[in-house]
Formats: C-alpha cells, sequence, structure tokens
C-alpha cells in the first residue's frame, strides 16, 4: 500500500507540469471559441499550431531561425574571445586592471541599446552591426565575470601551489584560471543571454535586413498576422530553453567539480 | 636536517592596532625528530611553521635548515620542506592522481612518470582505485590521505604539518594518527607538527613546545620519552599520564591568559 501511495505522488508529480501546460491551452482554446475573439487579437492555439507547421514546412521558419542563431553565435565568440581574454589580462596585470577599469566602469551602465543609432551611422544597418552590438553587450558581464573569478582565486590554493614548487607562470596558469572557471562559465551564460536578446532586438531595428526571427517577428506584427507572431514567440522560447540546457551541459563538462567542490 | 630558528618575531598590521604574533621566538627543530608545536588559539604556531616553510616573511630573526653535518642549507627557505595544510587546499578540479602529481609536474617530470610514481604512493596510503576521483567525491579522511601523499612525494627531508587533523571526526583521527606514526618510522623525516590537541602532541612527538598566548613565546619544552613504535594503547600507561599532567597545567594557564586578552579586547571595543 504504502510504496504504491508513494509511487503515486511521484507519478502526478512528474505529469502535474506538462498537465498544467495543456490545461493552459485547452483553457485559452475554449475561451477564444466561446468568447468569438478575433484571431488577429488573440488566435487559439490550435491555429497557432497550424502556422507553425506551415511555416516550418515551407522553410521559412528554418531559415530565418538558422540566420538568426549565426548571428548570435558569432556575437557570442567575439565576446567570449575578447572578454576572457581581456578578464585574464586584467587579472595577471595590476596596469592593465587600472587602465580597463576605468573604460568597463564608464561604459557598463550604458545600456547597449542606445549604440544602436551610433552604430547604425557607422556600419549601416548590415551584418556588421547586428554582431557588433551583441557582442559589445554580452563583452561586459564575461570582461567583468572573469576578472573577478581571476580576483577571488583561494589564496590557501595558491601558496599550496608555491609551497609545492610552481613558479609564476605555472600558478596562473594551473591554478588561477582552473580556479576562475566556474566564474567564466557564469560570465559566458550571462553574455550568450544578453547577445540573443540583442540580436532579436537588432534584427526587429534597420528594416534592410529582411531575415532572422526579430525581422520575422516585426514583419509579422505589422501585418496583424498574430497567429505567425505567436509561432515565433513559441520557436524563440524554445531555442531559449535549449541554449541553456547546452550550457548547462557545457558546464558539467567543463568545470564537474564545481557539484563537488572538496579541498 | 635541523631547523634553527633563531629571534623570530612577526608583527601583523601598523603601529596603533598591531599585533604581535611571535615574540623573539628561538628554538632548534633536530633532525629527523618529530617535534609538536602546542598552543592555544592564536599564539602563532601556523605563522611560525609558515615562516619555516619559506610562505611567510619573519617581521625580525631568522630561519636556517642546517645538514646534520651543521652546515647551512645553500638552497632558499622552502625548499627543503613540504607543507601539510589544516584545511588541506587539496586543488577541487585536479584527480586525486594529478593532486598527488602536483609537485612532480611543475618540475617538468613527465606524465608517464609522474603518474607511476604517484600511485605507488596513492597505493601506500590505502587509495587504490580512488586515483580518477576528484577530491571532492572522497570522505575527509580520505582527503587527508591525498593531502599526505601530495607533500610526501615531494621527498623534501623537512615535514610541516599545520593542525592536519583538527576537522576529522574522532575514529577517522586516530587511524591518520597511527598512519602518520608509521610513516615516520619508515622515513624519519624532520616533523614540525602543529596542534592544540595534547593528547595527540605527545602520542605522536618527541618533544612538545609549549607555547604561551599572543604574544607567542616558548614556554616550556617537554621532552617526551616514550618508544617507538608509538601506539594508541600508551595512552593508558603511567608515563603517559604523568606528561599529559604536566603539558595539561602549562597548556591552562595559557588558555587562560587568551581567554583574558579576548574579554579585555571585546571589552576595549565597546
Amino acid at each position: 500500500m504504502k510504496p504504491d501511495g508513494k509511487r503515486k505522488t511521484r507519478l502526478t508529480e512528474m505529469a502535474l507540469p506538462s498537465l498544467s501546460v495543456v490545461i493552459f491551452l485547452l483553457a485559452w482554446e475554449m475561451l477564444v471559441r466561446w468568447r468569438g475573439i478575433a484571431p488577429i487579437f488573440l488566435p487559439p492555439p490550435s491555429s497557432i499550431a497550424v502556422y507553425l507547421w506551415r511555416m516550418i514546412a515551407d522553410g521559412t521558419m528554418e531559415y530565418h531561425l538558422g540566420v538568426t542563431l549565426l548571428r548570435i553565435f558569432a556575437g557570442f565568440l567575439i565576446a567570449a574571445a575578447t572578454g576572457v581574454a581581456l578578464g585574464l589580462l586584467m587579472g595577471m596585470s595590476r596596469i592593465v586592471a587600472r587602465v580597463a577599469d576605468v573604460w568597463i566602469a564608464a561604459l557598463y551602465p550604458l545600456p547597449k541599446i542606445s549604440l544602436i543609432p551610433l552604430l547604425i551611422i557607422w556600419l549601416g544597418t548590415g551584418e556588421a552591426y547586428r554582431i557588433v552590438i551583441s557582442a559589445i553587450t554580452a563583452f561586459f558581464p564575461i570582461v567583468i565575470s572573469t576578472y573577478s573569478g581571476i580576483r577571488q582565486a583561494d589564496r590557501g590554493l595558491i601558496k599550496a601551489a608555491q609551497d609545492l614548487g610552481a613558479n609564476t607562470r605555472q600558478i596562473q596558469l594551473k591554478v588561477v584560471i582552473p580556479a576562475a572557471m566556474p566564474s567564466i562559465l557564469a560570465g559566458l551564460q550571462l553574455g550568450m543571454g544578453v547577445a540573443f536578446i540583442l540580436i532579436v532586438a537588432a534584427e526587429m531595428i534597420g528594416g534592410s535586413s529582411q531575415s532572422g526571427m526579430g525581422y520575422l517577428l516585426i514583419n509579422a506584427g505589422q501585418v496583424m498576422e498574430t497567429e505567425k507572431v505567436f509561432a515565433c514567440l513559441v520557436v524563440l522560447a524554445v531555442m531559449g530553453a535549449v541554449i541553456i540546457k547546452l550550457q548547462q551541459w557545457a558546464d558539467r563538462k567543463l568545470a564537474p567539480w564545481v557539484a563537488h567542490d572538496g579541498r | 636536517m635541523d631547523v634553527v630558528v633563531e629571534d623570530v618575531t612577526q608583527i601583523w598590521g601598523e603601529e596603533p592596532t598591531q599585533v604581535v604574533a611571535l615574540d623573539h621566538f628561538s628554538h632548534r627543530f633536530r633532525s629527523r625528530r618529530f617535534s609538536c608545536l602546542l598552543g592555544p588559539s592564536g599564539c602563532g604556531k601556523s605563522t611560525l611553521i609558515q615562516i619555516v616553510g619559506g610562505l611567510e616573511s619573519a617581521t625580525g630573526g631568522t630561519v636556517r635548515i642546517q645538514y646534520p653535518g651543521k652546515e647551512d642549507s645553500p638552497r632558499p627557505l622552502g625548499a627543503d620542506s613540504v607543507m601539510v595544510w589544516q584545511n588541506l587546499n587539496l586543488f577541487p578540479w585536479r584527480s586525486v592522481i594529478d593532486n598527488v602529481a602536483f609537485g612532480l609536474e611543475m618540475r617538468g617530470i613527465s606524465r608517464n612518470e609522474r603518474h607511476e610514481r604517484a600511485r605507488a604512493l596513492i597505493a601506500s596510503v590505502g587509495l587504490r582505485g580512488f586515483e580518477n576521483h576528484l577530491p571532492g567525491q572522497l570522505s575527509g579522511g580520505m582527503r587527508q590521505r591525498v593531502a599526505l601523499a601530495r607533500a610526501l612525494i615531494m621527498e623534501r627531508p623537512i615535514l610541516l604539518m599545520d593542525e592536519p587533523f583538527a576537522a576529522l571526526d574522532a575514529q577517522t583521527k586516530i587511524v591518520m594518527q597511527e598512519e602518520l606514526l608509521r610513516i615516520f618510522d619508515q622515513t624519519h623525516k624532520t616533523v614540525l607538527f602543529v596542534t592544540h590537541a595534547i593528547e595527540e602532541a605527545i602520542l605522536l612527538g618527541d618533544e612538545v613546545v609549549v607555547m604561551t598566548a599572543r604574544p607567542g613565546r616558548i614556554k616550556e619544552v617537554i621532552p617526551v620519552d616514550l618508544p617507538r613504535p608509538r601506539s594508541l594503547e600508551m595512552i593508558n600507561s603511567p608515563e603517559f599520564g604523568a606528561l599529559f599532567d604536566r603539558t595539561f597545567h602549562l597548556i591552562r594557564e595559557e588558555v587562560m591568559r587568551a581567554m583574558e586578552q579576548q574579554a579585555e579586547m571585546v571589552a576595549g571595543h565597546s
């Protein structure tokens, strides 16, 4: 009796989250149908699904999603390479830290979106502007997390390495950088998040792009194809969830000791 | 190798709030002997062995490492010793074998050779089969063994130990003390062992250097002439009891003084 009851609660616990989604969608569907709400205002989930399927079937969704993904990764990779590199340099050289600190303090609080007009003047509305704006935005959390990870490296571990005969360079490479790894990864995760936001936002502004999820979204909105707008939102949400899962997987691969930290 | 400490003074901080951690501490720690430093918390015993290990520089005084022939070691302080830390300081991202082999890796010894030597030491401290575990996956006692192996692989004549067993539970502590006694009987290193446990100091040491409360000075050096190999049963012998009583009374005075000092500090702050 007892174990059976336990199994039942576990099953309901597992089923409840997805059940709540199904109930929500059903309620939405029924509300729209019974109250006769215009699809331009709020389409029922069933017709959103039909639109989504059509956009996938004719390749529109894959194309725009692919373009957006490429841009996110381009911006993110530039930010990751430069941000981690500068963060490491700041951690290793007091002079670099002093100088860079001023610039970071001045530029970090600036909402990066406000740079869009300037970037459009300088770079036009092409590929370069979108990638640069997302790279600039993602750069800051990455460089700040990297630097603070290096600075907060455990003094005890550094002393222990010194005692075991490590020289300054070896301490940096074999102790300080690995010790900063969890913080660097956290910075990369934040950077990826903002790169995603900025790419989609940049695709909405500067209409000449004609591609990407942001473009698709704003285009559908302008002609009141609300079903398409919802279809795009569904795809973006799924894509965001997949990226987060991938990062969590990469974290476990790159810093497996964080789960059970023992020194 | 003798560790000759002469007039070592350590002062932390600047004039109005400065703290004298060690006050003209002088002692000759004899070669191949196990010396325990015993004293109340904050008496500067950890500071002293960090100075001996070349990991802190003293405000005043000198530390020399002397060969048995009474010649000073030409190598910089720290090159003849290795430390086992109170909080172990294992590298959490390195497997057991790579933690143990760390010192060899820093010397540029090839991966195969250092792993071979590390594997032998890991087996000798009873951790065979755990080579590829991360420190975080091990129990406290096992981590302690990893830290010990990581120090022993350096093959340095002086072993500095800073309250290494303080964080262990009572049973594990006993096992590790026996393990350390066995290692000492085999390798006969010069050991400086910091502790605040009287029984541990007498059980392990050839001498117990009792320190005063802050500022740390030597209160008395108690020779321990219990025979080796030592075992835990000796705790019940009358000789052990006499040594314990003598040490206990010395330490009690100092702990009381340390508590008074702390009370004064609290009163001074309010």
